[in-house]
């Protein structure tokens, strides 16, 4: 096994500098994300055996939740209350409350229901910021260039031109929900680069633009006609008689009940997988990202696409043990913060995409060049005192939440460096959708991150808040649209399409012990019939827990 | 490292004596201990809001409010989980205030007690993040939204203030409109605008 250089040792050896040249033995070499990538670790992948993507790879754990049996059946929904609506939102992060939002405004009667509180999402987690083409030295072409040469290929080009020319419409659009943005003296907008791109073009409010937008869209939504049912995860999709989406079943947490909602067209926005901590790696995900929406269409024969493919954030807090995971913000290397090794030495141009900044974190700490926390977890320096020693104050102006992060660390960004290792940060692949977030099965659209095909196998910074938008509030139109359209009168709802699945399941042999979606992380130990406050301990727990 | 070999600390949440191994946070250790508990955790990072805790330290009558994921466990601390407040009852849509002169008068409609406040400084008291909600919510009330809204750049709408009140004003909210207001009628870029015409224009297409 590698030794890194314990953590007391590297911190002493470290010294603030303001300026560091990048070694030209740092190359990262053509086989750095062969090597040292964990999409590239041999063996991680299976062939889904089961479902549309039949002999399709997949990750190991993904696969396990895609073809695992419903934690239902018909007989539980036996005296379930049936409530009817037009537009039934799964999901309440950015996403799912921008699709709602349109839809309400398009006159539709619109439920919200979301496994948490609305709000509790990646959204709000994000911080670097959002795409979008302003500057006059930038064009929404170059965007496009930009998010295809990022995506390692495999990107689906109709979504990626359609997501860019929304861009400066869309922070309109946000601007007009009441988000502010970090403005010039003048009050024109600032921008910044980011890794991969070839113009200054993210937009942010500090590091907390996530933040900033998901308070002002949780407000907008319940100032607004749309329902919210919180504490309500989404166990099933309904269909009717000719396997279109016409639904969903929802679980309530705090009383146990199932609920059969049928709905005209039903929008998942469920957000990522995170917390499957693919790998073993810690995550920068929401509580709740355990690919519940992927699991849901899946089943109702939605087509899926790039399973194999996700990225890793190159700096997620390494230590200490307890915040383990928690993303600092690309903004601080696109400020100009190093990564340095334990030797304090630069192994790579910061600004590079994601994947490769990651796999050469990783090949560091693989050769032994890496700090080690102490707690099972190596690292690389993120070299914040060197942006203040550059530009004294910026730290506090720009990078509050980092500031705070290191308060609860016992650190402070401005003085030592922070101790960071590739975090599990957000999945490439998901449902395919067209321009209007439409699945392969009608009835049934899907926006944000549960989608593939917009980023291709990497995602640069900032093009997954536009993507939310730019998508959740095309998906929320047109699925307020279809409501009206010919032949929508309320069908009989059933869990027909759960049946076809179980027998694929049994015919490959599969075992039918494990069900999903998972709804919450292992480790949260949540059972069925458990207390959502966690009031009354699992019986299932040995005593001395 | 195994967690056996950790140190184990004990320590009191929701009323149940619980051990957990040092290095985790409060929701950390009530799961490690078998209390499922899903409800008031969301991001785990400190930013949405949603784990909102009392804590008294071991030696110490002095109960404070913080945040359960970011939370270190210690030995004799007593933890309790605070419930979730409903939304926010007031109602309120941007598009009804006809222009910016209006704002103020607007805001007293929408939040009639917001001059009632009595200056005790609970709400200042009970922040996790330190901000000075109280002036926040003066500020508001004088009309002074911009300056009202840069006070609460780190607030992640735990609600705490609003159950501290006594008036039952609802500072978050305050200050939430008082951002949203500077952003709907003074955020105009001109890089955006200029951007949005040339595209209304049909200028500047993607080539796939």
């Amino acid at each position: 096994m590698t030794i890194n250089i314990p953590y007391d040792e590297a911190i002493r050896r470290y010294r603030p500098l303001a300026e560091r040249a990048l070694p030209c033995t740092a190359d990262p070499g053509e086989d750095l994300l062969q090597r040292y990538h964990p999409d590239y670790i041999a063996d991680r992948c299976i062939q889904l055996t089961v479902g549309a993507n039949a002999g399709d790879p997949c990750h190991r754990q993904l696969a396990d939740v895609l073809q695992s049996d419903s934690r239902i059946d018909e007989a539980d929904l036996a005296a379930s209350p049936e409530v009817e609506t037009d537009v039934l939102v799964i999901g309440g992060g950015g996403a799912g409350c921008s699709a709602a939002l349109e839809a309400a405004r398009a006159g539709a009667r619109v439920i919200l229901a979301t496994k948490l509180r609305l709000g509790d999402s990646n959204t709000v987690m994000a911080e670097g910021g959002i795409q979008a083409s302003i500057e006059k030295d930038d064009t929404p072409q170059m965007h496009y260039d930009d998010t295809v040469k990022g995506a390692s290929g495999q990107i689906d080009r109709t979504l990626a031109a359609q997501m860019v020319t929304d861009g400066p419409d869309v922070i309109r659009w946000l601007i007009q929900q009441g988000m502010q943005f970090d403005l010039d003296q003048y009050g024109d907008l600032l921008t910044r680069r980011a890794g991969g791109t070839s113009a200054p073009r993210v937009l942010y409010f500090r590091d907390y633009t996530g933040l900033e937008m998901m308070r002002v869209l949780r407000e907008a939504v319940f100032n607004s006609d749309v329902e919210v049912w919180d504490y309500c995860p989404a166990v099933e999709l309904l269909s009717d008689q000719s396997g279109h989406c016409a639904g969903a079943v929802l679980s309530s947490l705090k009383d146990y009940t199932y609920s059969l909602v049928k709905a005209k067209s039903v929008i998942v926005a469920t957000g990522g997988i995170g917390r499957l901590h693919l790998n073993g790696f810690p995550t920068s995900n929401h509580f709740g990202a355990v690919g519940d929406g992927l699991v849901l269409a899946y089943r109702l024969g939605a087509k899926l696409r790039d399973l194999d493919t996700f990225q890793y954030h190159p700096t997620g807090l390494a230590h200490p043990h307890h915040l383990g995971g928690t993303l600092i913000t690309e903004g601080v290397r696109s400020a100009g913060a190093y990564l340095l090794n334990a030797a304090s030495e630069r192994f790579i141009d910061e600004l590079r995409p994601r994947d490769h900044v990651a796999a050469a974190i990783i090949r560091e700490c693989a050769e032994g060049r890496g700090v080690d926390a102490g707690h099972g977890q190596s690292g690389v320096w993120l070299d914040t005192p060197s942006i203040e020693l550059r530009s004294p104050g910026i730290m506090e102006q720009r990078f509050p939440k980092l500031l705070h992060l290191g308060i609860k660390s016992g650190i402070d960004p401005r003085q030592q460096p922070m101790l960071i290792y590739p975090t599990l940060h957000y999945q490439n692949g998901g449902v395919i959708i067209n321009r209007q977030g439409a699945s392969t099965v009608p009835g049934l659209y899907c926006v944000g991150e549960v989608c593939g095909g917009v980023h291709g196998r990497n995602r640069l910074m900032g093009n997954s808040l536009l993507e939310i938008i730019s998508f959740g509030r095309r998906a929320g139109t047109t699925a307020a649209k279809r409501v009206h359209g010919a032949g929508m009168r309320q069908k009989k709802v059933s869990l027909e399409h759960l049946r076809a699945f179980r027998r694929e399941l049994m015919l490959a042999k599969m075992p039918l012990t494990q069900q999903s979606p998972l709804l919450f992380p292992e480790y949260a130990k949540f059972e069925k019939d458990s207390d959502y406050d966690g009031l009354r301990r699992n019986t299932r727990v040995a005593d001395d827990g | 490292m195994t967690e056996a070999a950790k140190k184990l600390i004990n320590l009191r949440i929701n009323g149940k004596d619980i051990s957990a191994p040092e290095s985790l946070s409060v929701i950390q250790a009530l799961w490690y201990a078998g209390y499922p508990r899903v409800k008031g955790v969301g991001c785990l990072q400190g930013v949405c809001g949603s784990c909102r805790v009392f804590v008294r330290r071991a030696d110490s009558n002095e109960v404070s409010t913080e945040l359960g994921c970011e939370l270190l466990i210690e030995e004799g601390m007593d933890v309790s989980f605070l419930i979730y407040p409903i939304p926010p009852y007031q109602t309120y849509s941007l598009e009804e205030i006809p222009n910016s002169w209006e704002v103020q008068a607007k805001f007293h409609e929408i939040f009639p007690e917001a001059a009632q406040c009595r200056h005790c400084g609970g709400c200042t008291t009970t922040c996790p993040k330190d901000i000075d909600v109280e002036k926040g919510v003066e500020l508001a009330v004088k009309g002074r939204f911009q300056e009202a809204g840069e006070l609460f750049v780190q607030c992640v709408m735990c609600n705490l203030c609003q159950t501290a009140c006594p008036e039952l004003i609802t500072p978050n909210h305050v200050a939430l409109f008082s951002r949203r207001v500077t952003a709907y009628f003074h955020t105009r870029p001109s890089n955006l605008i200029h951007r949005l015409e040339k595209m209304r224009k049909g200028q500047l297409q993607v080539i796939e």
